[in-house]
């Protein structure tokens, strides 16, 4: 309860840094703006991907042809994948330069088992136009061709098999000879004799022996496949060198009762001749058919590696950010800040994207890749007469964007968190400004007028010169008090002038009084001349008292000081009272030595003078009046007590004032100048005055302390002496 | 024949007081309400004395003025100033311009015709007796009192005191060592409103008079709350 009744709302600078909690507004904007942007961002690189995979699924609009070299169904095939080789083979029978991934990809052929005889294993691969193989091949007992034999049948050899582009059959027998090269030579119908002497040098290869299995490398060329790429290969083993009959075959054709070809499957070779020039960086462009088999791809999605390895203090901010984004999400958007939480899902974002566009529709997905990575999933369906035949994928990496905004976001913050504190500081600092030179106003203002609230300047210093509100209000209150003391002068110059008017038509009365009595003696006797005369001459001291109390300080100015023994003063001055009021007691108790002060020694008497006479009127007549110097410090204190009605407490503070009398109505003689001029002397030998009552009750205590004169003596080091015991005690 | 005195004084009715008053004790007076008045009459005729107000109709220093001007054509002449205007500044600068006695009002008309009187007598004396070796004078010790001419010295050095002055250090050394209280002193200054305050500030003067003449000076001891005492050194 006190606390509410002492409350009387919040200090400046308690509003002022409340009111710079506002400028939180800014990081929650910075903060909206950011993820607006962002969306921004990764919408504009949506679109622009969209874009790109319109722009080349124009490409193969209406270009069905470029489609229809697969068949559509591809399990009425044993397919043959050649897989595409990022760097050149050296025919030598090592397969070390092909792509390591490649390794486990061979295809095994023969029993089930791929160890007996005749058994084999090819790996496919294709670069530059050409078809590479790499084949392991269990063989016990190798046969080498005889050069003396026309035939090439009777010998460990390859039959290759394929369809070529002008719908023919095309035959090549690479033969194993004593060399380590293998060529290929072009076979008649019956796969026994060369058709032409020569071999065919664009099918090449080469064998060797190793841990009893045969390694065979060789290339051939696409070209004469066609776009269609029926092949086959098969494996002709001849045991015995001696009768050279192929005991054993192994074949990648299938079964028999089926077609009698293999499919090499390649990357639709001019699919991929039309995007190889569209890749750009940073993004894979994918074309795929309507069957979902990617027929072409080019471009690979760009990694960029983050080198955290020296954190420095930035990145410590950034990662502490990072931690607390959800929840600056959550306080700023209202959502929960989920960093793409696609990993549920049973269909893959790549796979909703494909579907999505065959049916038709284009379509951009954020996608995750990789451990951090974000992708932006572009595909755009490929369309002939009305018909979806495939779809072009164009993936591009965002992190680009995401590190983007992180850094932007960690910029906001800091730049937030820096201009927040700085204006806060600077709030701070202007509030405290502003307090401190309302306060110093306050206290000069305050100090402007005193206790007894007479006004002690007619201005201001402070602020007066200031241009702002604080500055208008010093000079309306300086205003205020020069008014203020304007009327007080007036207030102050009205006793002296009510005198110098009243005196004159007072003189006029007192001498046409005198005149009357002079020239009538009869009226002279007269009692009514005599109250006339007494009539005057109270009014000339009631004007003559209150001009000299208003007149009090400026006549004190002109008082000399001298250095007085205020003990032996006030012997003197006690001694001619019992002299004056014969029929009073006074009791002196001086300091028992000298106590001199710096005194207008005629002024301290009419001090005296007023104490005493307020004394004697309130005393009981019977009873003694105590007047005593006490020394103490650089101080020395004169108590005048006697006894008689004690001060009600209401007045305690104000029988010093101007015009204050507390001796009710009979007492027509006073105007409560007394003991105002007493204060007025006392202020103006820098002390002070009190009244108290005795401690007994039984009477009042005036006490007047006054500094001594700086000499030097010893002093009684000691306390004020606790006057109203003393007093009382006496 | 009569002695002229010269009454300035923009009242009317305090005016024909202080004429009819005077005019009674024998003086022939004239009586002028404003200074181009009192100055135009003093061409014609210079008065044997006069009494100044010093505030005249809305010039408030037109008693000095007149004051000063008078003092210019007659050194010697008295002059009294009569005024409500009794503070301390106005008495020294009336004093200081030569004048003779600063009376306050409301003033005492017997008062008023007595101090007339003895400025007359004391220039009369002044004119015809040579300052030194007075055989009017009463002496207290370094003390030299002529009553005729309301002359002080001390040691022989002139002392120049006002009328009230002189009076109240009459007073004061008529029984010397015995002390004199205020009221006895209030009486000798003749005025029917006078305060200890007052009594202090005459008292205050001639000490500052005496000290001027000796640094030494202490015969005038203050008596507090009662009064003073002349004491030989």
């Amino acid at each position: 309860m006190k606390f509410f009744s002492n409350f009387r709302g919040p200090r400046l600078g308690t509003k002022l840094a409340l009111l710079g909690m506002a400028l939180l507004i800014v990081p929650w904007f910075s903060y909206r703006q950011l993820v607006e942007m962002e969306r921004l961002l990764i919408q504009g690189q949506s679109q622009a991907q969209l874009l790109t995979a319109e722009g080349i699924s124009t490409l193969f609009n209406g270009r069905a042809d470029l489609f229809n070299d697969l068949p559509i169904d591809l399990d009425d095939f044993e397919p043959l994948f050649a897989h595409p080789l990022s760097g050149p083979i050296r025919l030598d029978g090592n397969a070390d330069d092909w792509d390591a991934d490649l390794l486990d990809d061979y295809l095994s052929f023969g029993s089930d088992t791929g160890t007996a005889d005749g058994d084999f294993k090819i790996l496919l691969g294709e670069r530059a136009g050409q078809l590479y193989a790499h084949l392991r091949i269990v063989d016990d007992n190798l046969v080498l061709r005889d050069p003396d034999y026309l035939r090439l049948d009777n010998a460990d050899h390859i039959r290759l098999k394929f369809i070529k582009a002008d719908a023919e059959d095309g035959r090549y027998t690479l033969v194993l000879q004593e060399s380590s090269e293998l060529s290929g030579f072009s076979m008649n119908e019956q796969w026994r004799y060369a058709e032409t002497g020569a071999a065919d040098n664009r099918v090449q290869g080469f064998v060797k022996q190793e841990n009893g299995e045969v390694l065979i490398e060789f290339r051939f060329p696409l070209e004469p496949l066609g776009s269609r790429r029926y092949f086959g290969l098969s494996w002709f083993d001849v045991d015995d060198p001696v009768n050279r009959e192929i005991v054993n075959s192994t074949q990648t054709l299938p079964k028999a009762g089926q077609s009698a070809f293999n499919l090499v499957v390649l990357r639709t070779p001019e699919v991929r001749n039309i995007i190889r020039g569209l890749g750009y960086s940073g993004a894979r462009i994918m074309v795929i058919d309507d069957q979902r088999r990617v027929r072409a791809e080019t471009g690979a999605i760009q990694v960029n590696q983050a080198p955290d390895s020296d954190p420095r203090i930035f990145q410590r901010i950034a990662r502490t950010f990072e931690s607390i984004r959800p929840w600056i999400h959550a306080l700023v958007i209202g959502e929960t800040y989920n960093e793409l939480d696609y990993g549920d899902s049973e269909e893959s974002e790549a796979d909703r994207a494909i579907s999505s566009s065959l049916s038709g529709a284009p379509i951009a997905l954020r996608s995750r890749f990789g451990e951090k990575g974000e992708i932006i999933l572009a595909a755009h369906p490929i369309v002939t007469e009305d018909e979806v035949i495939g779809t072009v994928v164009v993936e591009q990496n965002i992190n680009d964007i995401l590190a983007f905004q992180r850094t932007a976001l960690e910029q906001v913050i800091l730049l937030s968190v820096l201009s927040l504190f700085a204006v806060f500081i600077a709030l701070l600092a202007f509030a405290g400004r502003l307090a401190w030179r309302i306060r110093g106003l306050r206290r000069e203002a305050s100090a402007a007028i005193d206790t007894y609230g007479r006004l002690r300047t007619n201005e201001l210093t402070q602020e007066m010169y200031a241009g702002d509100e604080i500055g208008d209000l010093a000079r309306s209150v300086s205003n205020m008090l020069s008014r203020l003391h304007r009327h007080n002068t007036f207030l102050e110059s009205m006793p002296r002038t009510l005198r110098h008017e009243i005196n004159n038509p007072l003189n006029t009365l007192s001498t046409s009084l005198q005149n009357l009595a002079q020239e009538y003696p009869d009226v002279a006797e007269s009692k009514y001349l005599e109250s006339a005369k007494r009539g005057v001459n109270r009014i000339g001291s009631i004007v003559q008292n209150l001009a000299d109390a208003a007149n009090l300080e400026d006549s004190l100015e002109a008082e000399e000081l001298e250095l007085i023994d205020l003990n032996e003063l006030i012997d003197n001055y006690v001694a001619n009272c019992k002299l004056v009021h014969k029929q009073r007691k006074f009791v002196y108790r001086g300091a028992g030595r000298p106590a001199f002060a710096m005194v207008s020694d005629f002024r301290i008497e009419q001090l005296l003078d007023k104490i005493i006479d307020n004394a004697i009127d309130f005393s009981r007549a019977d009873s003694p009046i105590r007047v005593q110097l006490d020394v103490f410090g650089d101080q020395l204190q004169i108590t005048v007590a006697n006894r008689g009605p004690v001060l009600p407490s209401a007045v305690e503070k104000s029988v010093f004032d101007s015009m204050v009398s507390h001796r009710g109505q009979q007492n027509r003689l006073h105007f409560g100048l007394g003991l105002y001029v007493v204060r007025i002397i006392a202020e103006y030998h820098g002390g002070f005055v009190r009244a108290l009552n005795l401690a007994d009750g039984s009477g009042v205590a005036v006490m007047v302390q006054l500094p001594l004169a700086l000499m030097d003596e010893e002093e009684d080091s000691g306390k004020p002496p606790i006057i109203s015991e003393r007093v009382s005690a006496g | 024949m009569a002695k002229t005195i010269a009454i300035v004084e923009d009242d009317p009715d305090q005016r024909s007081n202080y004429k009819d008053a005077i005019t009674k004790k024998g003086y022939e007076v004239k009586a002028y309400g404003s200074r181009e008045e009192a100055l135009a009459g003093f061409d014609e005729q210079l008065p044997d004395l006069a009494i100044l107000d010093i505030i005249l109709g809305e010039e408030v220093d037109a008693g000095f003025q007149i004051c000063r001007d008078l003092l210019a054509r007659s050194p010697n002449l008295p002059v009294i100033f009569l005024t409500e205007r009794i503070d301390e500044i106005d008495k020294i600068s009336g004093l200081r311009l030569g004048a003779w006695d600063y009376l306050p009002k409301p003033i005492s008309l017997d008062y008023l015709a007595e101090r007339i009187s003895s400025l007359l007598r004391i220039n009369e004396a002044r004119d015809q007796e040579p300052q030194s070796d007075n055989p009017s004078a009463k002496l207290i010790g370094d003390l030299s009192l002529d009553q005729e001419a309301l002359l002080a010295s001390w040691k022989g050095e002139r002392i120049d005191l006002s009328g009230t002055e002189f009076r109240m250090l009459a007073k004061l050394v008529r029984m010397p060592g015995h002390a004199v209280s205020y009221e006895t002193l209030m009486n000798a200054t003749m005025q029917s409103l006078v305060t200890n305050n007052t009594i202090n500030t005459h008292m205050r003067n001639i000490r500052k008079k005496f000290e001027k003449t000796d640094a030494e000076f202490s015969c005038i001891k203050s008596e507090y709350g009662y009064g003073y005492r002349w004491s030989q050194q």
